[in-house]
């Protein structure tokens, strides 16, 4: 049990770019199988998630869609998303289950300045300590899905923790437990992938012929991952093609941040060492006649300047 | 005999220096707990970790109006002339306190001058940057990142420069800080480092 808590990364600490290859093995690693095609579109999962989590209900207003809420916010860790999208000539739901999927390369953690407040667990659950953040977002900037939601009373960021309190009691999470089809399934990450091809063997077999896996491997593979109908059409339900944990500008900001604390720490030891050779100015030294300052000219530095 | 003094900073443009000298130090501080890990602890000059979150903005907020008003109390006396080309070329000299071969200075040498338009550019970078990551509900995630990446960049250029900046003008040049406390400097000073001001000042 003690094992499903052991910490893998911890955000703004030297271990945070621990490269999965050097990771200790070992200890369960979980998973969240999300059938599309198998739901229903019920929201129980979204209802279980509040209950579970102590969320409180916001208010809703119809927009025009089945949808439950327009968007994730503090207070909705998980929102149904019906996409209404045309696929042959008929009207299809394309649902997406809006909620954090635990990035085996997190890049909220990554991008997180405070030290401790973002942190992944050996199991794969990738979870924010409230306390330790400092309302910055820039987890909000780092991730590649748009989880992330600030409170602005609160001045803190929350999203989906995997139910980790349920988790580390040996229980599945909160919407995976109601969900009335089993569209949302739960197990080792081995298991999921294994089941996953299952169920994308059954949709092929029903005449979905690009049904795929969305286990993207820009952010080294997730802790949520989807089976969609339509593997081609990613983008109309709203999951990024290629996400990526390390985009280039936050690449070339590590790389600088290296370089930069070299810059400064040498600039004060340049500092140091101008100061040992050259020291204090005297000004009594250079005579200061009306005709201007004399310098007691050193070997071989006479030359007048460039012209 | 009691050495003549020059005035060289009005009250005002003092009080400038020092708010923008000030809110600098404690940007860069925060900053850098931000950008650092192992300087997070630089966090409790502003409060701690949430609270120093929220106040960096408000203190970048007066440091660019005491940029803003620095550079329109002393563009002016900043254009680059054909002396302070020489200088720069120069510069090596300078560096090396070998005054003879470094042309003589008006008010501000080039050193100055440049140190003057390179910080007040970093400010235009520090403020669109900064008032970015402020609000980042309003922009892009992409877009963030890339103005992340810009904020520090000008952390870094607007960090050495204080460096140096905080170096010549305390213990390198003895008499240089006066300048920015009760605002004069000994004739002695403005002959050696300012000798073309120094003659204006006592010309008449």
């Amino acid at each position: 049990m003690a094992d499903t808590l052991s910490i893998r990364r911890v955000s703004a600490s030297p271990d945070a770019y621990v490269p999965i290859s050097a990771l200790r093995a070992g200890g369960p690693t979980y998973a969240k199988l999300v059938d599309i095609g198998a739901c229903i579109g019920c929201k129980g999962c979204e209802v279980a998630c509040k209950e579970w989590n102590d969320l409180g209900v916001e208010p809703t207003a119809n927009f025009g869609s089945y949808q439950s809420h327009r968007d994730l916010s503090p207070k909705t860790w998980l929102l149904m998303r019906f996409n209404e999208v045309e696929v042959d000539g008929q009207l299809n739901w394309l649902i997406k289950k809006d909620a954090c999927l635990h990035c085996e390369e997190p890049g909220c953690l990554y991008a997180c300045p405070a030290p401790g407040a973002i942190v992944q667990y050996t199991n794969g659950i990738v979870d924010f300590n409230q306390e330790n953040c400092i309302g910055c977002q820039y987890c909000v900037t780092g991730c590649p899905f748009d989880i992330p939601r600030f409170d602005a009373a609160t001045r803190k960021v929350s999203k989906c923790n995997m139910c980790v309190d349920r988790v580390e009691a040996g229980l599945e999470p909160a919407c995976v437990k109601t969900c009335p089809t089993n569209a949302i399934s739960w197990g080792s990450k081995d298991d999921m992938l294994a089941l996953a091809d299952k169920k994308v063997e059954t949709l092929n077999a029903r005449g979905y012929r690009n049904a795929a896996v969305y286990d993207p491997a820009g952010v080294g593979g997730t802790h949520m991952m989807y089976v969609v109908p339509h593997g081609d059409r990613l983008a109309d339900y709203s999951l990024p093609a290629d996400p990526t944990a390390s985009p280039a500008p936050m690449t070339a900001l590590g790389f600088m941040k290296r370089v930069g604390a070299y810059l400064m720490g040498f600039g004060v030891l340049g500092a140091l060492v101008h100061f040992l050779r050259y020291g204090p100015e005297r000004l009594e030294e250079h005579g200061g006649t009306e005709a201007g300052p004399v310098s007691p000219s050193r070997a071989g530095g006479a030359s007048p300047p460039g012209r | 005999m009691a050495e003549r003094l020059l005035t060289r900073f009005t009250f005002f443009e003092r009080l400038l220096h020092w708010v923008v000298g000030v809110t600098f130090t404690l940007l860069l501080a925060t900053g850098l707990a931000f950008s650092y890990p192992a300087l997070f602890w630089l966090t409790a000059l502003l409060g701690g970790g949430p609270s120093a979150r929220a106040l960096h903005p408000w203190v970048g907020v007066l440091f660019a109006a005491g940029m803003a008003a620095m550079i329109a109390v002393w563009f002016r006396d900043m254009f680059l002339t054909g002396t302070d080309r020489r200088w720069l070329r120069a510069v090596r000299h300078y560096a090396t306190r070998d005054s003879a071969n470094v042309p003589p200075a008006g008010k501000y040498n080039a050193g100055q001058k440049m140190f003057f338009w390179v910080q007040g550019a970093l400010a235009v970078v520090f403020a669109v940057s900064g008032a970015a990551l402020w609000f980042p509900a309003a922009f892009g995630a992409s877009f963030l990142q890339w103005m992340r990446l810009a904020h520090y960049l000008a952390t870094l250029g607007g960090g050495l420069f204080l460096i140096v900046h905080v170096y010549l003008g305390t213990v390198a040049y003895p008499g240089t800080a006066r300048a920015m406390i009760d605002g004069t400097v000994t004739e002695r000073w403005a002959r050696h480092h300012h000798p073309g001001w120094r003659e204006e000042q006592t010309r008449g």
